[in-house]
């Protein structure tokens, strides 16, 4: 069996054939009984383990802080930093490779790769992820195809039309390119092709008159691609031809232009492109168009291995950019000067990736005609829908007149929820610390939110009966056992959002909101308590990452329950994830039970 | 039979060509057990020739993989086609191999007085022991377990009514043990292996192994 060792299971993947053969000469096969302790607490074991069947727990007193199953391995930890306080106990009967303790040590010194797995911090262990990220990168541009970039729609031009009308016929169509059909005798309908600075240049540099015939200022050596060709040979033909412009052509029809900028702008996503067309959308037809290819950019830019930050960050980024577009276009004009446009929830913290439902709403300076603020209401809300963006379940939209008032009525919200809660007022006024101004007067969310850090400042109760929603979910390691075992639909899965996410991004919170700080962003919010020294600037950084991390893997689940057709959850299956990522999701999920226990003695939730 | 067993191997001790080999009746220094497989022609041992031999040792729970011994044997008749096809060894891999009476010695010198363990393991000794007449003028000295026996003793025995079915692959699927490929000699030994600690010191009392064959197949 050492023969059939698996060693495409990171991180034995990143043993040359050489160190393969010495690893694989020195391992064992031990039978675990059930019950039996393989490695008592603060022992340092001889032997590093590798599971081939059955079960073994990790355990820091009586508590099972993780399990390890079939082809996971332990102890990492004890390996390379020395006996700690954990122990290691077979649940199930289980068969384990082991290799003695030096022979493990020494591939570490002598592989970096292969060293970097074992070390504790789960920032350094991610390190050895990007590896892979970069080869996605490159994937993406070696198997995309003309057709996934964005082309813009051919516009043809009578070769004897002027460089004037050519020039109108630009700005009318926003576009910067045209096809130009070769009028005369010689070689007629022949295409080619025009372009704003060939006009320029053909007026200023060679002095031409404005009533020029545009094909005089037009190539006509066009150089074609066809759809299904690869992203990559497009950029070589153009790197080839030296042009920075492909006529994209199907057989006789014309489909678009390809154009050099769009081409990289497809490697490092096309963001820029849905930014500039939500900006110059000329009425709502156009930015339901733009809305459209916000989900598209979110898968592209994952399968390039953009990191998720970067990617919720520019979502959050283009749907602002929309929603303050649609509000320009509905909004009446009575309320001009009155009324700031919010975004809240995962929208304000500028984490939400796939866009899930419509988390906005309106404060106004001074209450106005109710049938305004109602028109105002009706569209924006009813637009969205329209653009598929869902009703929000908790009616966190402007639609609801809990979210769509004046500022004063906010005030008096904000002291019911702090000085006598019900059982929404933590949860409104989460969703409500979380908002940004998206257009409008953003002063009025600045003086919301002093006017609610005035009412909580000094209130213990307050604040320790909000952070205690930390505790609402089951501890996520038990749930990490059924996902190691489990058979069924769902117990297989994990509930990462609940498990994982929503403790940091809710302590975090609760931790910002006692600080009165004004950070939105998860991330920001967790820099910022660092330099508060509310804690180390390691646990920061290794907060930050496993956070990412549990991002990261949400987003890969959604997108591919969204390929199979599956109604969208947070559910995380560990037959999808690999060792190592299995490996850093239980670390990740360390860190959360650190952190909860560090929120916990903070607000002292043990005596409230 | 102990006591047959006894005057045969003072006959034996006796009969003993190579002084080198006195070892082999030793006491059994108990430290550890050698799990045991060869592949052979064909399962006639008067006529077959032994083409590869893998032994293991077992240390109470843990199978020594790294303490193993692999020896090929160059045949000395033409190998048949049928044949190759079952233990995957041509006449070009075998070529590099040891004479038998090397391989035996390799062999006895790596058990010693150990105790052999193994499945079916009645005919890896009988082969065995056609070349030990041959060489050494004596039979197997050694002390051996049969798994299939073992299972018979601890898992169908207590649960009657059931089929006395001892195949290989029975056993092993009763026993939650991995798949790997047969008719390797190194995987049948490390098999073997495992099925004895497993059947040895498999779980505690109070859990008596039944469980393990309660479970529907296929579940393993």
């Amino acid at each position: 069996m050492p023969k059939e060792f698996r060693f495409y299971n990171p991180p034995f993947d990143r043993l040359t054939a050489e160190e393969r053969a010495t690893f694989t000469a020195a391992l064992d096969i031990v039978f675990l009984k059930a019950g039996e302790t393989v490695i008592p607490p603060g022992a340092q074991p001889d032997q590093f383990y590798v599971v081939i069947k059955g079960l073994v727990q990790e355990r820091d007193g009586r508590e099972v802080v993780a399990i390890r199953g079939p082809e996971d391995s332990f102890d990492s930890h004890s390996l390379v930093h020395g006996p700690h306080g954990h122990a290691f106990v077979v649940e199930e009967e289980a068969l384990c490779y082991a290799v003695p303790r030096p022979i493990v040590l020494d591939l570490i010194r002598a592989n970096p790769g292969f060293g970097a797995f074992f070390y504790l911090e789960i920032s350094r262990k991610l390190d050895a992820l990007a590896l892979q990220a970069e080869q996605r990168q490159l994937n993406a541009l070696m198997t995309a195809r003309v057709s996934d970039a964005l082309l813009h729609p051919p516009s043809i031009i009578d070769g004897d039309a002027t460089i004037e009308q050519a020039g109108h016929r630009m700005r009318d169509l926003n576009t910067n390119t045209m096809l130009v059909r070769k009028v005369g005798d010689e070689a007629d309908g022949a295409i080619g092709i025009v372009t704003g600075m060939n006009l320029s240049k053909a007026v200023i540099l060679n002095r031409r008159p404005l009533d020029t015939l545009v094909q005089e200022a037009s190539h006509f050596d066009l150089v074609t691609v066809r759809p299904n060709d690869f992203i990559f040979s497009a950029l070589l033909l153009m790197t080839r031809h030296d042009k920075r412009r492909l006529v994209v052509q199907d057989g006789d029809t014309f489909l678009g232009i390809l154009d050099e900028i769009d081409v990289l702008g497809f490697l490092s996503s096309n963001s820029h492109v849905v930014a500039d067309r939500i900006e110059r959308a000329a009425n709502l037809d156009d930015l339901h168009a733009a809305a459209a290819e916000i989900n598209r950019i979110v898968e592209t830019m994952h399968h390039q291995g953009v990191k998720v930050r970067l990617i919720n960050e520019l979502v959050a980024e283009l749907s602002r950019k929309l929603f303050a577009r649609l509000y320009a276009f509905v909004a009446p004009e009575s309320l001009a000067g009155q009324a700031c446009l919010i975004a809240m929830g995962s929208q304000g913290r500028a984490e939400q990736s796939l866009r899930t439902d419509q988390d906005n709403g309106v404060i106004l300076r001074q209450p106005v005609d109710p049938e305004d603020l109602q028109v105002l209401r009706d569209r924006f809300a009813g637009t969205l829908l329209e653009f598929g963006y869902p009703p929000c379940p908790g009616k966190i939209s402007i639609d609801n007149p809990l979210w769509s008032k004046p500022l004063a009525a906010y005030r008096d919200d904000f002291r019911n929820w702090v000085r006598t809660p019900d059982k929404d007022a933590p949860m409104n006024v989460a969703i409500f610390y979380d908002a940004v101004a998206v257009a409008g007067e953003a002063d009025l969310v600045h003086e919301a939110k002093h006017a609610l850090f005035d009412l909580a400042r000094g209130n213990s109760a307050f604040h320790a009966h909000f952070a205690r929603a930390i505790d609402s979910f089951v501890t996520p390691l038990g749930l990490f056992h059924n996902l190691v075992v489990g058979k069924g639909e769902r117990r297989d899965a994990l509930d990462l959002k609940k498990g994982g996410i929503f403790p940091i991004v809710h302590g975090v919170r609760s931790l910002a909101l006692e600080k009165e700080l004004e950070e939105t962003n998860t991330t920001e919010r967790i820099l910022r308590l660092g330099d508060l020294n509310l804690f180390e600037r390691s646990f920061a950084n290794d907060l930050i990452e496993a956070y990412h991390f549990m991002l990261e893997l949400q987003l890969k689940s959604k997108l591919a329950g969204r390929h199979k057709g599956l109604p969208p959850d947070t559910l995380v299956r560990p037959d999808d994830l690999t060792t190592l990522e299995r490996d850093l999701l239980r670390d990740a999920l360390y860190v959360v039970k650190l952190f909860r226990e560090l929120v916990r003695h903070h607000f002292r939730l043990n005596v409230f | 039979m102990p006591i047959l067993r006894a005057i045969r191997r003072q006959v034996d001790r006796f009969k003993l060509r190579d002084r080198e080999f006195r070892f082999l009746f030793d006491r059994d220094p108990g430290d550890a057990l050698v799990a045991l497989d060869c592949e052979t022609t064909g399962l006639d041992p008067w006529v077959d020739e032994i083409v590869s031999i893998a032994a293991i040792k077992i240390r109470g729970n843990r199978i020594c993989t790294s303490e193993r011994l692999e020896i090929l044997v160059q045949p000395t008749t033409e190998l048949e086609d049928e044949n190759v096809k079952v233990h995957r060894l041509r006449p070009i891999d075998l070529a590099g191999g040891l004479p038998m009476e090397e391989a035996l010695r390799t062999l006895l010198r790596f058990v010693g007085s150990r105790t052999l363990v193994g499945y079916y393991l009645e005919f890896d000794v009988a082969m065995l022991d056609k070349y030990m007449l041959e060489f050494l003028g004596i039979s197997l000295p050694n002390r051996c377990i049969e798994v299939s026996g073992l299972y018979y003793d601890k898992v169908v025995r207590r649960d009657r009514g059931r089929y006395i079915d001892l195949r290989f692959a029975t056993i092993a699927e009763a026993l939650d043990l991995p798949a790997l490929s047969q008719h390797d000699a190194f995987n049948d030994a490390l098999m073997a292996a495992m099925m004895y600690v497993k059947l040895t010191q498999g779980g505690p009392k109070e859990r008596p192994l039944e469980t393990f064959v309660e479970r529907p197949p296929g579940l393993g």
